[in-house]
């Protein structure tokens, strides 16, 4: 019997404009001990088929056909009943580590919460059993970490706590939704390792919810593929990625960059020989005064040469992002020299100043909270001009922008609308039109595909190096991504808290690093080939001493 | 942070804010027409008689001599006597402060346990009846001044139904004041009005942005009820917005009290803070200032103090 069963899911959300179908005709099915992933682009309607399975769907959906979680019907239940059911039967464990937990509240107390809302059991008993969670999740010092509060805890340990409320009450149905989306490669792979041991333990059917190929692979038993709110494509996990049958499915599938194991035809090319376009000399960088300061760069030195591309790399916290704003010239390094085009950043001032910072073009990562909504988007890609062309006639400026957004493959008239009304990959393309509407000779780009799609992701990341054959910019390359940074840059500087932790061509680098961090780092992520991941898997937890 | 090093600190940014409102007040004061001696010995006064007053009470002097003339003594307790009552300003604060205590924190306690649960449930009840009703209600207690929500009280409540008397208690002591409860109704009713119409759309907004948040779905995923969901984690987490609110509310109070003292007759801070002011009694205007912006002071430390107490994210400077 199936632990969870959905048979012709529909879902529709009534907006102001009308109704909107999310889920069409959706049947699945999770066996105990065996995990579905749900895959799918964004709005493909995965993530609600997950709601409407734990009863959580917003007031605004209205769900028909039928949705069984332990032989319970779900659609049309009484709220009363499913708080029965939730965190009991089947329980869920959500994206957003970061706000899924009440600030306010101890975590030991959270997941008592959980255990008294289906167990009679005493408040001390609850509380002890909480920690024997914590422990069971690798919470170091469970006794005193209960007492803590969420944001005495890292993200990772925080997506614990998460899964141990989840698997307070042993249930026979877990519904991870992207449970490792918002974390560093290293902590997801410990994450996947937890959540795989303990469904493996205690027999529970896991509804894995994801976009990530690889995650998908590591984990998964079956895949169902979503597009556009119906399922195209089931089968075992290996069928689906390794020999699809859905045309979307091999789309999708070949979109998703891959990190590449084996030494490429060509070898490492010598870097370009001409003065460093910007170089940033034993740069550090503190935030905070006193005992409280926090050392985000210690002496870094880095540089990028004309023409190339640089990619940044480490996990959260690493410094990444800070040496980006420190070569915009938008962080004061407290240590170190910046110089930007062959001149000292940190002694321009004024008109000289902003004459350099006017050859840096910056893309960021949120396409939508980088672009003003209250401008259009011409008027968005004409302030670089505004600012550092004054002399020019409004008509030029016209003219110059309509050119810049064919150049990123838009039609010139987006010039009159709102970024509001753009896709995500859009707007993206918009924040390189405005970035390169000055013709820049360093582009500085921050994590500018992670919050998209891969398929978007894909053609993101060609114009940019289309853009950057034809006009010769450099561009220094923020990213977590290795896959991503493996197939775009040609030099990668490792970040581990701060410092360097190696650099090198990004060939070299990336295929036999020189550092255990870097190749922790590139274990840890997950290839989307399930023989091929289930090998690394091993490999990784042999290094790590655990057994597979 | 440390909690006694923390209040500490915060105590002396304190005393800093509380000087800086003197020199503000004692300036504002200086420049004002006609000076005090014309107030005091009123439009007959000969120019001699001006000349020997600004004498006797040093107000010949430069002004900074004068302000640390009077911060000297300040700091002696002695606030200064009366221009027109002959009594010492510490003497006529000591009187009226705790009747005005009495009235600003019954009326700010029955304000906030009237406006908590009806913002939380205005939230709950969202876009329903329940929230239009309380909504339309609210904006026209906050809308309507407090002198005329006053004398519709004292119409309503004394003449066509005669259920409490139209006089505020009278008496010198707290002990005869609060011995008339039921004279004490209207004034408090009048002064927690506006209160509870702020407060509960504070505590409304707070409420829903809450109830949107992720951890309600967390909390909800566990099976927890919505009443679990409500006061075990909603309630807290919307509270320290409205504690923040509540110290800055304090002059709005006192203001409130101004209004109210006059409208029942209460001989409180807000009585003489008024016709201090329309005597240009500066010893006394200067002292009820100070004490209006010491408990201003003092009641954004409790607000400060009681949300570290609440958010322990603000303890760790992370909030």
């Amino acid at each position: 019997m199936s632990i969870l069963e959905i048979e012709n899911l529909g879902v529709t959300f009534s907006t102001e404009t009308g109704d909107v179908p999310a889920v069409r005709d959706v049947s699945l099915r999770v066996r105990p001990g065996e995990t579905l992933a749900l895959v799918g682009e964004s709005g493909s309607g995965k993530s609600t088929v997950a709601l409407a399975a734990m009863g959580l769907l917003p007031g605004s959906a209205r769900a028909t056909g039928r949705v069984r979680v332990g032989g319970t019907d779900v659609i049309g239940a009484a709220e009363a009943d499913l708080a029965g059911l939730r965190g009991r039967t089947a329980s869920m464990v959500f994206q957003e580590p970061a706000t899924a937990l009440d600030p306010l509240t101890r975590i030991g107390a959270q997941i008592a919460e959980v255990i008294r809302n289906h167990r009679p059991v005493p408040v001390k008993d609850a509380a002890r059993e909480a920690v024997e969670l914590l422990r069971r999740v690798g919470i170091p010092e469970p006794e005193r970490r209960a007492f803590a509060y969420p944001f005495q805890l890292s993200g990772g340990q925080r997506q614990r706590v998460v899964i141990a409320m989840a698997i307070a009450n042993a249930p026979s149905l877990l519904i991870a939704d992207e449970p490792t989306t918002a974390l560093d490669v290293t902590v997801q792979a410990e994450i996947l390792d937890l959540l795989r041991g303990l469904a493996a333990d205690s027999g529970t059917g896991v509804l894995l919810v994801t976009h990530n190929m690889g995650v998908v692979a590591d984990f998964a038993d079956r895949v169902a593929v979503m597009l556009q709110g119906e399922v195209v494509e089931t089968g075992p996990v290996e069928e689906v990625l390794l020999r699809p049958t859905d045309d979307y499915t091999r789309r999708l599938l070949e979109a998703v960059p891959r990190l590449s194991l084996a030494d490429p035809p060509s070898g490492a090319r010598d870097r370009p020989v001409e003065e460093p376009v910007v170089d940033l000399r034993e740069v550090s960088v503190r935030f905070g005064r006193g005992r409280r300061a926090v050392r985000a760069l210690d002496g870094v030195s880095l540089t990028v040469r004309p023409g190339e591309t640089v990619g940044l790399v480490g996990e959260s916290g690493s410094g990444k992002s800070t040496a980006a704003r420190v070569a915009l010239g938008l962080v004061a390094p407290s240590a170190g020299s910046v110089s930007l085009f062959g001149a000292d950043l940190g002694r321009a001032g004024g008109r000289a100043r902003r004459a350099l910072l006017s050859g840096v073009g910056v893309v960021l990562q949120d396409p939508v909270a980088s672009l003003d909504a209250r401008m259009s988007v011409g008027e968005c890609v004409a302030e670089p001009l505004r600012v550092h062309r004054r002399g020019m006639s409004s008509a030029e400026r016209r003219a110059r922008v309509a050119d810049v957004l064919e150049l990123v493959r838009l039609p010139r008239d987006l010039a009159h609308r709102g970024p509001r009304e753009l896709s995500g990959g859009q707007r993206q393309r918009v924040s390189l039109a405005r970035a390169l509407v000055l013709r820049p000779r360093l582009l500085v780009a921050d994590e500018p595909t992670s919050a998209l799609d891969v398929s978007v992701q894909r053609s993101v990341l060609e114009v940019i190096r289309e853009l950057q054959d034809e006009l010769g910019f450099a561009c220094l390359f923020v990213s977590h991504d290795l896959a991503v940074v493996q197939q775009f840059a040609q030099h990668v500087v490792v970040l581990r808290a701060g410092r360097i932790e190696e650099e090198g061509s990004t060939a070299t680098t990336l295929l036999h690093p020189r550092t255990d961090y870097t190749r922790r780092l590139i274990a840890a992520v997950p290839v989307p080939d399930p023989v091929l991941q289930r090998r690394r898997r091993d490999e990784r937890r042999a290094a790590m001493g655990v057994k597979a | 942070m440390d909690t006694f090093l923390y209040l500490t600190r915060r105590v002396l940014q304190s005393l800093v804010v509380i000087l800086i409102v003197t020199v503000v007040v004692f300036c504002l004061l200086h420049a004002l027409p006609g000076g005090p001696a014309r107030g005091i010995l009123g439009p007959q006064a000969t120019a001699q008689q001006i000349a020997q007053f600004n004498h006797e009470q040093g107000l010949d002097r430069s002004l900074p001599v004068q302000y640390l003339y009077y911060l000297r003594t300040l700091l002696h307790g002695d606030l200064g006597t009366s221009y027109t009552l002959n009594e010492a300003v510490s003497r006529l604060i000591e009187q009226r402060l705790p009747k005005t205590l009495v009235l600003t924190v019954l009326s700010a306690l029955v304000g906030l346990a009237l406006a908590v649960p009806l913002g939380m449930w205005q939230a709950v009840r969202r876009n329903r009846p329940v929230d239009y009703v309380i909504t339309t209600l609210s904006f026209v207690a906050y809308s309507t001044p407090v002198y005329f929500l006053g004398l519709v009280l004292v119409l309503v409540f004394t003449q066509l139904l005669p259920w409490f008397p139209s006089q505020a208690p009278q008496g010198d002591t707290l002990g005869q004041v609060l011995a008339q409860p039921n004279a004490l109704v209207l004034p408090v009713v009048a002064g927690a009005a506006s209160m509870v119409a702020v407060f509960s759309r504070y505590m409304r907004a707070a409420t829903l942005e809450n109830l949107s948040e992720d951890y309600v779905r967390t909390v909800r995923a566990g099976g927890s009820g919505p009443r679990a969901i409500l006061w075990r984690h909603v309630f807290r987490n919307s509270l320290t917005p409205v504690v923040a609110m509540l110290g800055y509310y304090v002059p709005v109070l006192f203001g409130g009290a101004l209004v109210v003292e006059q409208l029942f007759n209460y001989p409180g801070m807000g009585l003489l803070f008024w016709s201090a002011a329309q005597s240009s009694d500066y010893p006394v205007l200067l002292g009820c200032v100070l004490v209006i912006s010491v408990a201003t002071v003092v009641g954004t430390l409790l607000a400060d103090v009681v949300q570290r107490i609440i958010d322990p994210r603000v303890k760790a400077g992370r909030a």
